[in-house]
């Protein structure tokens, strides 16, 4: 396009600034709040009236925004399982399954140990609180493994198999709380049983322990990507496996590795959900809808670009506008999955906007007269 | 045990449609990890399309055209803009996944319309992904379109410095790919399983997406692969047709889950992965920019 004695150009990026990549991040969510006003058009609501009800509801209304808090931390836990393994390079979207995993790791804990007629557990409540934690890390843990064992040693291309144990935990959980399953609750209705209130996760501040425990996370992952011989590997591996081979990086370990440490804080969100937001204190039948709440990680991740600091505002923006989103729904009587819609438009919109991360568009000023002469231009 | 047969048949028939759509986008190159979000696209339209107009063929129509859509933007994604086509195909799936939720909602339940009526005790699509299976066969080994589509998706500067428009020969692959997910969404949403319920494809499109690996690119296998998963897959959720009170239904599901990774395990051996490189094309994912 030309415009006088300027020609628009696009230009490749050859380095890009963590402020202009805020900006490109911040503008690629605005474009998708814009894109997704269409559907609130379609449903005849005016999208500003929607907007201020969903903001207003999940940041400053006494009953959402703790809601909005719960949300953020597991969102944040899921962005952090996402984040690990791609900073190498690899991408983990079994955030879903390695939660199951550790929902069920943990509640199996208080399976064992429950039955005491006063507190409800023949353990030290504080005791069995952490063994929870503990179980639920290593559940999600040994979980994703399998994907990043088989990664790291055959090759094996780890989306198709982190999406594949997604499914196959989620049915591992049906048969656990449903039909007789071994966690199923007495009163016979497909959830699992409930946590006994001494077990259930402490609140600090009147918010559950494990939003500290996620913003701790995201400190430590920070560091050890900074700081650390191991964050140092996972950056040269996720820049060029071959070139951290020749560095002396373990190229079989390292997948395996990243997929310890993402399935591990997977697990941790699985715990959050189930055993520590107020209200629920079970796996409850609809939990496939809470699983795949895990799937914002994925745009939380890519957003924020792998920086695990940078994922606390994303996060804390969609776990508001996922449950201003589900607010709004009920209020304006619209149909039900605002929040998946939601989470849909921010995907692609945030696709499109990978190429401004890679290229800019610049105003080039032209000569007037040509100075092709000769062979050389 | 016949009516085991003809619905396995009929599982196999989608996961040809949607795998072969795969096989052609990555035949030139393109890989496309969204096959679920363009299998629930046109699903959910083409459910809710056939329920207004009282048309079956309507809702298949725009099962295809909705697929076809989905395939421009991920040609759009990664052939124009040059992106990740992993970043690409990811999108394809989460805002299939989020706006069929959000779309379908209020068209939750049974379609209500007479069953499509079988031919020769099978139902039609069977015999049109048989046709398919040899189209794509004859495309690929005997016209000079298949061998343009092969010759971008393994080297596409060699092909372009002989004359081919890699561009518009991927677009070409990835609209015509879309079209079979977007086609294959449709039957299961009409003819396979006629009840419109949140998600519920349940993997479909990813056993699709396993099932291009498992073929080394070649239509016949894929269409050997499809029988044997479309055979478990009903077997699954059907168990008691065939083997009553036997495990829980729930583990039954995971089945064809866990023979998927057994065989993706199986396949990285030595042996296998030796023909499998040589059969991969070998600009696989890779973007092409025009020197």
């Amino acid at each position: 396009m030309k415009l006088g004695p300027y020609r628009l150009q696009l230009q490749k990026r050859l380095a890009l600034s963590s402020a202009k990549a805020g900006a490109i991040s911040l503008l690629a969510i605005v474009a998708a709040l814009a894109l997704f006003s269409l559907l609130f058009i379609l449903a005849d609501v005016n999208p500003l009236t929607a907007y201020q009800k969903i903001f207003s509801y999940a940041f400053f209304n006494r009953f959402g925004l703790p809601l909005t808090i719960s949300r953020f931390a597991f969102l944040l836990l899921a962005s952090l399982a996402f984040i690990l393994p791609f900073r190498a390079g690899l991408w983990n979207i079994g955030m879903t399954g390695q939660l199951y995993l550790g929902a069920l790791a943990a509640f199996a804990v208080i399976f064992l140990f429950k039955g005491d007629p006063a507190t409800g557990v023949r353990l030290p409540p504080a005791l069995l609180i952490l063994l929870m934690l503990l179980a639920a890390a290593l559940g999600g843990a040994l979980y994703a493994a399998i994907a990043g064992f088989l990664r790291g040693s055959y090759g094996v291309n780890e989306i198709v198999v982190t999406m594949i144990l997604n499914f196959i935990a989620f049915w591992l959980v049906s048969y656990m709380i449903k039909d007789g399953g071994m966690f199923m609750n007495p009163g016979g209705r497909g959830e699992s049983f409930e946590l006994p209130a001494a077990v259930r996760a402490p609140m600090i501040l009147g918010a559950p322990f494990t939003i500290y425990l996620a913003l701790l996370l995201a400190l430590l992952i920070t560091f050890l990507f900074a700081r650390t011989r191991i964050g140092y590997e996972i950056k040269a591996y996720g820049q060029s496996p071959a070139a951290a081979r020749y560095a002396g990086v373990n190229t079989a370990f390292l997948p395996l590795l990243v997929f310890l440490l993402g399935g591990a804080v997977a697990g941790l969100a699985g715990y959050h959900y189930f055993a520590a937001v107020p209200g629920v204190y079970k796996i409850a039948r609809n939990y496939g809808f809470f699983g795949d709440l895990a799937f914002y990680g994925i745009i939380c991740g890519l957003i924020s670009r792998g920086h695990p600091l940078a994922a606390i505002p994303v996060a804390f923006l969609f776990g508001g506008l996922s449950i201003g989103g589900r607010f709004v729904q009920g209020e304006l009587n619209m149909s039900f999955g605002l929040d998946y819609a939601l989470l849909g438009v921010l995907m692609i919109t945030l696709v499109a906007f990978q190429f401004f991360f890679r290229y800019q568009i610049a105003w080039i000023k032209t000569d007037k007269e040509p100075r092709h002469v000769g062979i050389r231009n | 045990m016949w009516e085991f047969a003809t619905r396995s048949l009929e599982a196999s028939t989608i996961f040809t449609f949607a795998a072969l759509g795969e096989l052609i986008g990555q035949r030139s190159g393109i890989l496309n990890v969204g096959v679920e979000g363009a299998m629930l696209f046109g699903a959910t339209l083409g459910f809710i399309a056939a329920q207004l107009t009282g048309s079956y063929l309507i809702g298949l129509l725009v099962g295809l055209a909705i697929g076809a859509l989905l395939g421009l933007l991920h040609g759009f994604f990664s052939i124009t803009l040059g992106g990740d086509q992993v970043v690409s195909g990811m999108g394809i799936w989460i805002v299939g996944f989020g706006l069929t939720t959000y779309i379908g909602n209020p068209y939750t339940g049974p379609l209500g319309m007479a069953r499509i009526p079988n031919v020769f005790g099978l139902s039609p699509f069977v015999y049109l992904g048989i046709l398919l299976v040899l189209a794509t066969w004859f495309l690929f080994s005997k016209t000079s379109l298949g061998l343009r589509i092969r010759s971008v998706g393994e080297n596409p500067a060699v092909a372009e410095v002989s004359g081919i428009d890699v561009a518009r020969t991927r677009y070409f692959s990835v609209i015509l790919g879309g079209m079979l997910m977007g086609l294959a969404g449709a039957i299961y949403g009409l003819s396979y399983n006629p009840v419109w319920n949140y998600n519920f494809l349940m993997g479909w499109g990813f056993i699709a997406l396993a099932l291009v690996f498992f073929s080394m690119w070649n239509p016949w296998l894929l269409l050997g692969g499809a029988i044997l998963f479309g055979a478990m897959w009903q077997l699954s959720l059907s168990p008691e047709l065939v083997l009553p009170g036997f495990l829980s239904r729930y583990l039954w599901r995971t089945v064809p889950f866990v023979i998927t990774l057994l065989v993706l395990f199986a396949m990285s051996s030595k042996w296998f992965r030796g023909r499998w490189g040589a059969a991969k094309p070998a600009a696989l994912g890779e973007p092409y920019i025009k020197g």
